[in-house]
This record gives C-alpha cells, sequence and structure tokens, in this order.
C-alpha cells in the first residue's frame, strides 16, 4: 500500500532469516558463500522444473490435478538434490579438515558442522521466499492493495508472506534435520524431511478452494512448529552427548 | 565453549571481500532504477545520443530485424571506439607518458562525479521533493566531487572512503549506461563480453600488452581498480621498489596424498604472531596450494583500461602479501610434514621481509559498471530476473576467482558472469516466470 507496507511485507518474510543472517552467518564468510551456492542450486532446480511444466501451463482446467502434480513432481525433485548436496558436503568437509591441520587450526567443531547446513537450508529457503513471494510484492510498495477472491480476509501480499515465512523456516531447519540424519545413518530423520516438505506443499492446495487459506495457514505453521521441535530436540541431544563426551575425555 | 577460533571464520574472506561492494553497487543501482525508471516516460523521452548509439537510435516502432541490425553495429562502433582508446593507453603508457595517464583518469573521474553524478542526484530530488535549496546543493556536491577526485587515485586516507568513491563511481556510471534502449544494451554487454576474453587472453590483445608491460616496468598503472583490502605503505622503500612486484614460487611436486587434483583455498594469519592468532583487523590472505605442494601464487599486475567515459579496468588480479610464505613455515613445522614443501620452506624462511604490502584482490571498475548496467536492466522487467541474474553473476565472480587462483595471471571478469547473467535472465523470463508467478497467485508453493 506504501512504501511502509511493502517494507513490512518484505521483513515479515523474510525477518527472521535477516536476524540469522545477522547473528550467525555473516560473520563467517565461508557460511555466506554457502547460502549463495544453496541458493543457486535452488534456483536451477526451480529453472528445470519450469523448463519441464512450461508447455503444459497455463491451466485451464481448474481441478486440482495438475496442480498436485507438480507438487508433486517439484518436490520429488528438489529432495533428490538434497543427498547430492549431502556428498559434495561430505568432499568440502574433508578438504577444510585438511586445510585447518595445515593451519594448525582445531578441525570442524560440530557446531560448524550445523551451521554449514544451517546456511545451507536457509539459502533454500531465501530463495523460496524471493522466488514465490517477494517477486510478487512489487506492486504493494505503490498505492494500491490487491485481494484474493478466494482469500478475501487479508491482502494476497499479506497472506503471501505469510506463507513464506512458514516455508522459509521448514526450508532452513529441514537441512539441518538432513545432514544429521546423513551424518549418522538415522532413517528417521532422513525420510522425515522430504514428508515434511511434501506434506507442507500439499497443504497450499487447500488454498485453491475457497476460503481455503483458513485452514491451510495454521495447519502450515502446525508443520513449521513440528520442524522446529524436531531440530531443536535433535541438536539439543546431539550438543549434550558432544559435551558429555568432551567431559568424559578429560 | 570453543577453544580457539575455528577455521570457517576465515576461509574465503577475501571472495566476500570483493563480493560484498559488488553486491552492493548493484543493490544500490537495482534502487536507482526502481525509483527513477518509469517506463511511460522512458519511450517518449528524447535518447541522449552516447558513444553506445552513434549509429542507430533505437525507438520501440521498430522491427525486431532493424532492432537487431542496429543494436549490433552500435556495439560493433563501440568495440571500435574502445579497442582504439586502449591501444592508445598501451602507447602512451609506452612513451612513459604516465602522468599524464594519472592526470587523465583524475580528470575523467571528476567529470563522472559532477556531470553524470549531478545529473542522477538532480533527478533524485526531484523525484522524492527533497526540500533541499540550489546553493546547499552546490556546496555539498563540490565538496563530494572534490573529495571523490582526490581520492580515488590516491594512497592516502582510509581505504573505505576509497572503496566507497570507488562503488559510487561504478554506480553513477550503470545508472547512466542503463539508460540505453534494451535490445542495444544486450548486444553491447554481449560484444563486451567477447571483447574483454580477447583483449586480457589473446597475445596481441591490448590489455594484456599492458599487464605485460607493467609487470616488467614493476609499476604500478593509474587506473580505476577497486582494491579490496588495505594497503599498507611500507617504510623500506628501496628493497622492493614499488609495491608491485612478481614473484613466482613454489614447486608443483607430485605429492603423496590420496585426493585427486584439486585446489584448496587456504586461509593464512599474518605473520606477526607466531602462534597463529587470528589478526583482528580481519586482514587475512587468500594462499592457494596445490595438494601438498606449496606453490605460493603470485601475480600482481595492474592494468588499466579506459573506456571513453572512465578509465576503468576489466581485469582482475591478486596480490598476496610475503608474509604467507612465513606463516607455511610454521603450518610446515608444526605439522612436521615431509612432502615436497620441505625445501621450498628453507628458502622462504631467510627472505627478509620487512614489508608487508598486504594487498588483496583487484577487481576493475569496468567490471563494477557491466554487472551493474545488466542488474539494472534486469530490474525493468522484473524482481524475479534481478534475483536469477545477480546470483549468476556472483557465481560467475566465484568462478573466476577460483580460475584465478589456478591460473595464476590476470583474467578477465566479465565473459563468465555476464554469460551466466544473459541466460538466467533469458531462462527466468522466458521459462520460469509463467511457472511461478502462476503457481504462486493461487498460493500454491513448495
Amino acid at each position: 500500500m506504501t512504501v511502509a507496507a511493502g517494507i513490512g511485507y518484505t521483513l515479515l518474510a523474510l525477518g527472521p532469516s535477516l536476524s540469522l543472517f545477522i547473528a550467525v552467518i555473516a560473520k563467517k564468510p565461508f557460511l555466506i558463500l554457502t547460502l549463495l551456492s544453496s541458493t543457486l542450486v535452488w534456483l536451477i532446480s526451480l529453472i528445470v522444473l519450469s523448463g519441464l511444466w512450461r508447455a503444459f501451463l497455463p491451466f485451464k482446467t481448474a481441478s486440482l490435478w495438475p496442480y498436485a502434480l507438480i507438487i508433486l513432481t517439484s518436490v520429488a525433485f528438489q529432495e533428490a538434490l538434497r543427498p547430492l548436496f549431502w556428498r559434495i558436503y561430505k568432499r568440502l568437509e574433508d578438504m577444510l579438515d585438511a586445510v585447518a591441520d595445515r593451519v594448525s587450526k582445531p578441525r570442524l567443531f560440530i557446531t560448524d558442522k550445523m551451521q554449514i547446513a544451517l546456511a545451507g537450508g536457509m539459502g533454500h529457503g531465501v530463495a523460496h521466499a524471493v522466488f514465490f513471494c517477494l517477486s510478487l510484492l512489487t506492486p504493494s510498495f505503490g498505492p494500491g492493495t490487491y485481494y484474493m477472491e478466494k482469500c478475501s480476509q487479508m491482502s494476497f501480499f499479506l497472506v503471501s508472506a505469510i506463507i513464506a515465512l512458514a516455508f522459509v523456516t521448514i526450508h532452513t531447519l529441514s537441512m539441518v534435520i538432513a545432514f544429521n540424519g546423513y551424518a549418522e545413518g538415522n532413517k528417521v530423520d532422513q525420510y522425515i524431511v522430504p514428508v515434511i516438505h511434501l506434506i507442507a506443499a500439499m497443504l497450499t492446495l487447500i488454498n485453491l478452494a475457497h476460503g481455503g487459506c483458513i485452514i491451510s495457514i495454521p495447519l502450515l505453521y502446525g508443520m513449521a512448529v513440528v520442524t522446529l521441535g524436531h531440530c531443536g530436540k535433535m541438536v539439543w541431544t546431539k550438543l549434550a552427548e558432544n559435551r558429555s563426551r568432551q567431559g568424559s575425555s578429560y | 565453549m570453543e577453544p580457539g577460533g575455528s577455521i570457517l571464520e576465515s576461509i574465503g574472506q577475501e571472495i566476500i571481500g570483493v563480493m560484498s561492494p559488488v553486491s552492493i553497487c548493484m543493490f544500490l543501482v537495482v534502487l536507482l532504477v526502481y525509483s527513477l525508471y518509469n517506463p511511460a516516460t522512458a519511450t517518449n523521452a528524447v535518447t541522449i545520443r552516447t558513444a553506445a548509439n552513434l549509429v542507430y537510435m533505437e525507438s520501440p516502432t521498430d522491427s525486431t530485424a532493424q532492432k537487431l541490425e542496429g543494436s549490433l553495429l552500435n556495439a560493433a562502433v563501440f568495440i571500435i571506439i574502445i579497442a582504439l582508446v586502449t591501444f592508445l593507453l598501451v602507447l602512451l603508457y609506452y612513451y612513459n607518458f604516465t602522468n599524464f595517464l594519472v592526470y587523465y583518469t583524475r580528470f575523467s573521474a571528476f567529470a563522472v562525479f559532477s556531470s553524470m553524478g549531478g545529473s542522477v542526484l538532480l533527478s533524485l530530488i526531484q523525484h522524492f521533493n527533497f526540500p533541499v535549496d540550489a546553493v546547499t546543493f552546490c556546496i555539498l556536491h563540490f565538496n563530494f566531487t572534490i573529495v571523490g577526485t582526490l581520492f580515488v587515485l590516491s594512497s592516502g586516507g582510509p581505504i573505505v572512503l576509497k572503496q566507497s568513491y570507488m562503488v559510487a563511481l561504478g554506480i553513477i556510471v550503470a545508472a547512466w549506461f542503463a539508460k540505453l534502449p534494451e535490445w542495444t544494451t544486450w548486444t553491447l554487454l554481449v560484444a563486451l563480453a567477447i571483447y574483454d576474453l580477447v583483449a586480457v587472453l589473446s597475445p596481441g590483445g591490448p590489455l594484456k600488452l599492458l599487464v605485460e608491460l607493467a609487470s616488467s616496468r614493476d609499476e604500478e598503472l593509474p587506473a580505476l581498480i577497486y582494491e579490496a583490502r588495505p594497503t599498507v605503505e611500507m617504510r623500506n622503500s628501496g628493497v622492493r621498489g614499488s609495491t608491485l612486484g612478481l614473484l613466482v614460487g613454489g614447486i608443483s611436486g607430485d605429492n603423496g596424498r590420496s585426493t585427486g587434483g584439486g585446489v584448496e583455498l587456504q586461509a593464512v594469519l599474518r605473520n606477526d604472531n607466531n602462534n597463529g592468532n587470528e589478526n583482528r583487523d580481519g586482514e587475512s590472505i587468500i594462499n592457494v596450494l596445490e595438494n601438498g605442494s606449496n606453490e605460493i601464487e603470485v601475480v600482481r599486475e595492474d592494468v588499466g583500461e579506459s573506456s571513453p567515459l572512465i578509465g576503468g579496468s576489466n581485469l582482475m588480479e591478486r596480490l598476496p602479501s610475503p608474509s604467507e610464505r612465513r606463516n607455511n613455515d610454521n603450518a610446515g613445522l608444526l605439522e612436521g610434514n615431509t612432502n615436497s614443501r620441505g625445501s621450498r620452506e628453507n628458502e622462504s624462511q631467510r627472505e627478509d621481509f620487512a614489508e608487508t604490502g598486504l594487498r588483496g584482490l583487484k577487481l576493475g571498475l569496468g567490471d563494477f559498471v557491466f554487472y551493474s548496467v545488466l542488474v539494472g536492466r534486469a530490474a525493468m522487467y522484473d524482481l524475479m530476473t534481478v534475483y536469477a541474474c545477480y546470483l549468476a553473476i556472483i557465481s560467475g565472480l566465484g568462478c573466476t576467482l577460483i580460475l584465478l587462483a589456478v591460473c595464476r595471471h590476470a583474467l578477465p571478469a566479465l565473459p563468465i558472469s555476464i554469460t551466466l547473467g544473459i541466460m538466467f535472465y533469458f531462462l527466468t523470463r522466458l521459462l520460469m516466470e509463467p511457472f511461478v508467478v502462476g503457481a504462486s497467485t493461487s498460493l500454491v508453493m513448495f
């Protein structure tokens, strides 16, 4: 509606990421590079997906099936990229450890590894927020606003920003969970991430129905809270056992 | 909880040191374009005839073939002009007219700041209705211009000021270039990328000649180059002559490491603190090693290329400091490796490095300008294209930096980034946008 509203919507979607960035990532240049490369990978995956689906767009039907199919293929493709990410990360970790040995600094701490995973996940989240929410926010910097008929309680920009926030959280934290799962070979962690992603994406299909966003947004935030809780619990136990391991070695 | 600094804090600092001013420049140009660019008035406005559209003035009513042909002609003429001027520069430098070049660069910086910068500021004031009167504006602008002209080529003063003025210069020139019509802009960018590649890498290229001249004389070329690290002027000027030198060191020995070919980027600490504490000012350098061998990367070349508008350069080079050798000693001793680096260390230990002219990565101002022009042109379409082009350019810059670490001589910074940028722009505009906008306007996201 004005510049203030536009900035407000932007911060709504990207505020927590901004604070995470300033607090954790900005100090370590390597994490910034990780963030940029994971954003790039997400962008490339989006381009590939749109290349695949370009011929079928725009959809003429109002039914659910084409959208569900799009979501299924997109989520499958992006989740398939995650083990690839993990393998690249493993190689990077070996290189970093070798470099650390060479300059006689300590090797990567467990917090370092989790920070790298966090930066990777945040790259995905920021890319999602920019492409799905921010690029549509440009009109909101002007003097008007826009309401969707299917979700007429709030302005379109607000709904979009709120959904983007939930997704940013989910993306950021899934990478941490996934990396931990791959590192420990924990099947639960490995599979819970694609499942969460798929459920969250499917929940947005409810938005196609009239008044659907009232149901889907709380459910989406429920998923985000579940992810947050799972990630927090996992990180806590991991840090605790690391501390106890360190304590017992002295 | 952590005993000392972890390695994550020091790796990659130089890359970020180059990427952040580029990002800031692009961001500010995007903001400028968004606030000042008005599609309705742009088509009716009288386009100024610059060096870039001498031959063909594009108007939206021309047919596609006409536009293509006209913009190719424009690009060809522009490249010819730039090539001629660069050869002139080589000639002048060869005959030792260095002072003339310095004064000319200062004059062009003055012209850019005063006239082009003034007009950008005036449009901003007009657009946002800032309540400032003409006298105040003149005084402030005059101050800004004079300080900028003084600082841009001198080595004294705080480095942040010099860097900010460089970025300001890049922003002003990019904002002006972004006013060019669309087809001309794209063909110009492609042509410049090709020219940069040819001029820097081919044996007869003017920029390559300049590089060799400058390095053979051990001098710095008077050109507008952004430097990512402060230059510490050292006392023993006699030992090194100028701050520029060409050292090649290292053995490309075979090694016992099992990791395959690859380049490791290593952050090396200042040699003052032998216990390896990192300098709190954040000055650190990247030392490039091949696995196991102690190849220290060296080149330093300063190059300038003057375009008709500014004296800038499109090259990038990297300057390590002598201090990194001593640190390799420390690392080597502590690690007790017996691979090929052992013999090298003994040599380097004995060298007397009284000065530690810490240098960092250098990026020519022309690169700033043309990256920002690309992103500015993307901004005239949509924010999605802006982000895609930004990522493409940054990743191109990263690739070029890695190549620089491998190749060890001056490299053109434009080709990879511009190619990726243009590719991503058209891919995003044609492929991704219908998909993503269609999905997100129905609030279907993944």
